[in-house]
Parts: C-alpha cells; sequence; structure tokens
C-alpha cells in the first residue's frame, strides 16, 4: 500500500483516519471495525458510572488492547469550565495530553460555541494539552484557535451524527489555503466514503469519523471502506486534479479517426 | 453525617472523610477514574488529603465510548 506517513501531536502515523468507538451494535463488533479501519487514533470519553458496575475498566482494556493512540474528548462540555475540567480528568485516566476539545453550544445541532471553545483551548495548551479542537467552517474562528496556539484544527463537515457529509466545502477549502502548516482534520458528519474523500482531496490531513462506520449494516465493512476512501482522497490530492473545462475534450485522439468525412 | 451529590444523587456519608474513604464507603468498583469536586478536577495526589464538605457535589468519571 502507498506510504502515507504523516505526523500529528508528535506521534508519526500512517493511517490519516480517526475513528470513534461509540455507537457499534457490540464491543466486538467495534473493536473488529477499529482493526479493519486500520485507524491508529481512537477517541474515548469519560462519564459518570454506577458504583456498582465497573464498566469502564471492561471499556478501557478492550481500547489498551488495540494498541492505538487514545484520544479523549470532552462531549457534553457547555463551558469552558467544564471541558477544562473532563480535559484533566481525563489525561489522568488515559496517561495522555491529547484532547479532543469539544463545547457544544447549542443542543439542536451539537454546534460546537466558539467562545468558550476558544477560552478552553487557551488555558489547556498553557497546561500542556495538544489540543484537537472541535470546531465550525468559520475561517476567523480558525485563527483565533491559532492565535492561542492550536496546531491542530477540526472544523465539522456538518452537523455530529447526521451523516450529511461537507456542508460547505468552499469554507473548509478557505481554512486549508490561509493555514497551509496546520494540521486539519475533518471532524463531524462524514456519511459515506465518498465525504471522506471529497475532505481528503481538499487537502485536509486526516477525517474523524464514528456514526458512519458504527450505524452501518456491516460496521467492519465499513471501516474496510473508510480506510481506502481516505487512502484515494490522499493520494488524488497529492497526484493534483486536473483543472475542470467548460466543454468537452475529446480523450481519444482526433488524429486518424476512421470513418471521417470520406466522400465529402 | 452530611449530604453530598454523588454522580447526580444525593447521599448521606459520614463527616470528615477523604476521597479514598469516599470511594470505600460507595464501593465503587471501576479502577481507572477520576475525581472532580464541584466541577474541579481534584488529583490523585490530593485525595487523602482532600475532605468531603457538606454540599459538595462529587462527579466520579470513568472510561466510556466517545466519538
Amino acid at each position: 500500500m502507498d506510504n502515507q506517513t504523516w505526523e500529528i501531536g508528535g506521534k508519526t502515523l500512517n493511517s490519516r483516519m480517526l475513528i470513534g468507538s461509540a455507537l457499534y451494535p457490540n464491543p466486538a463488533n467495534m473493536q473488529d471495525a477499529i482493526k479493519e479501519s486500520e485507524a491508529q487514533i481512537v477517541t474515548v470519553a469519560l462519564r459518570r458510572q454506577s458504583a456498582g458496575d465497573g464498566g469502564g475498566d471492561d471499556f478501557w482494556n478492550i481500547i489498551k488492547e488495540l494498541n492505538i493512540n487514545v484520544l479523549p474528548n470532552t462531549a457534553g462540555s457547555h463551558s469552558a469550565k467544564e471541558a477544562i475540567t473532563t480535559a484533566q480528568m481525563a489525561r489522568e485516566v488515559f496517561g495522555t495530553n491529547w484532547i479532543k476539545l469539544e463545547v457544544i453550544g447549542d443542543q439542536y445541532n451539537l454546534q460546537p460555541d466558539p467562545f468558550e471553545t476558544l477560552k478552553a483551548a487557551e488555558v489547556l495548551i498553557k497546561d500542556g494539552f495538544e489540543v484537537f479542537p472541535y470546531t465550525t467552517d468559520d475561517l476567523v474562528v480558525a485563527k483565533r484557535l491559532v492565535d492561542v496556539g492550536c496546531k491542530i484544527l477540526m472544523p465539522w463537515g456538518s452537523p455530529i451524527g447526521s451523516g450529511q457529509g461537507l456542508m460547505n466545502p468552499a469554507n473548509l477549502k478557505a481554512i486549508r489555503k490561509q493555514f497551509p502548516e496546520l494540521k486539519l482534520i475533518v471532524d463531524a458528519g462524514i456519511g459515506k466514503p465518498s465525504d471522506a474523500i471529497e475532505a481528503m482531496e481538499l487537502g485536509y490531513d486526516g477525517i474523524l469519523l464514528n456514526s458512519a462506520i458504527a450505524l452501518a449494516q456491516d460496521p467492519v465493512k465499513m471501516a474496510r471502506a473508510f480506510k481506502y476512501a481516505t487512502m484515494a482522497g490522499r493520494l488524488g490530492y497529492e497526484a493534483g486534479t486536473m483543472q475542470k473545462r467548460e466543454f468537452a475534450s475529446p480523450s481519444t485522439p482526433t488524429v486518424g479517426t476512421p470513418f471521417w468525412h470520406q466522400f465529402d | 453525617m452530611i449530604k453530598v451529590s454523588v454522580n447526580g444523587e444525593i447521599k448521606e456519608i459520614e463527616d470528615g472523610l477523604n476521597i479514598v474513604e469516599l470511594i470505600e464507603v460507595l464501593e465503587y468498583k471501576t479502577k481507572g477514574f477520576a475525581v472532580a469536586i464541584n466541577t474541579t478536577f481534584v488529583p490523585i495526589s490530593e485525595y487523602k488529603s482532600r475532605t468531603i464538605k457538606n454540599g459538595d457535589t462529587i462527579d466520579i468519571l470513568a472510561p466510556v465510548q466517545g466519538g
């Protein structure tokens, strides 16, 4: 397979797909799908659990068996304060300074709150975290996040879990153009492999997805589909796509065309 | 006895417990967890020195699936 090595958060990786661990039919299926995807980063979370069940350990052991990088999230946070506390707790439990910073500003479409995300990012970066901020495709918000020290940005394709694909490729393209050195990952909204290809063809460094794989009829097969889609999109970007033309232009040579104007 | 909120449930516990003692009293089984009191993270290094107070809101979080 083609070498697609890249670096993010101080690690060198081969896979450009970041995969979620939620919503699979069962834990074994989750493990199989993640393995099949060959993703090297998996997202996890922290939640309250009842005292007696010990369930958190079972999940954490499954994830540890995968032997890949863990990216904890701050999902469910509605303020910078909540996100910062969750990040600090996650660093202790999961033993990583990586954090997917997610501060929700609207419960209807789960749109990130740019103001609280920015506040939290600034504090967390000063506290030694590698922040992977989930943000909208707003260029100015992206600029502000970069100003406070973010080296990675994760603009949404469309709302979390919607599977609507890339709502606004032009905005995503503008962010890519503005920040050629930044690690950019399309997070949220990817629904099918062609969405992953589109994101990668825009020059994004990676994609983060969960529902599209976990909610597929066959998550393991879909994980494989996304693995190839991510690779194909990246190869397409690196190869450089042709310029669009307004009119048709024959690809087969016209010189020597047979049966042409024979008796004119 | 004092009243505290643990993971959203009101509980009556003995006064003067630290976090290690609270975990024992709750019979909390998960080994990998982190604690916040009143929405502020409490690192493991402070578990013995941090005394639970009446009215505290305690969150004990453990790993789960996430996207």
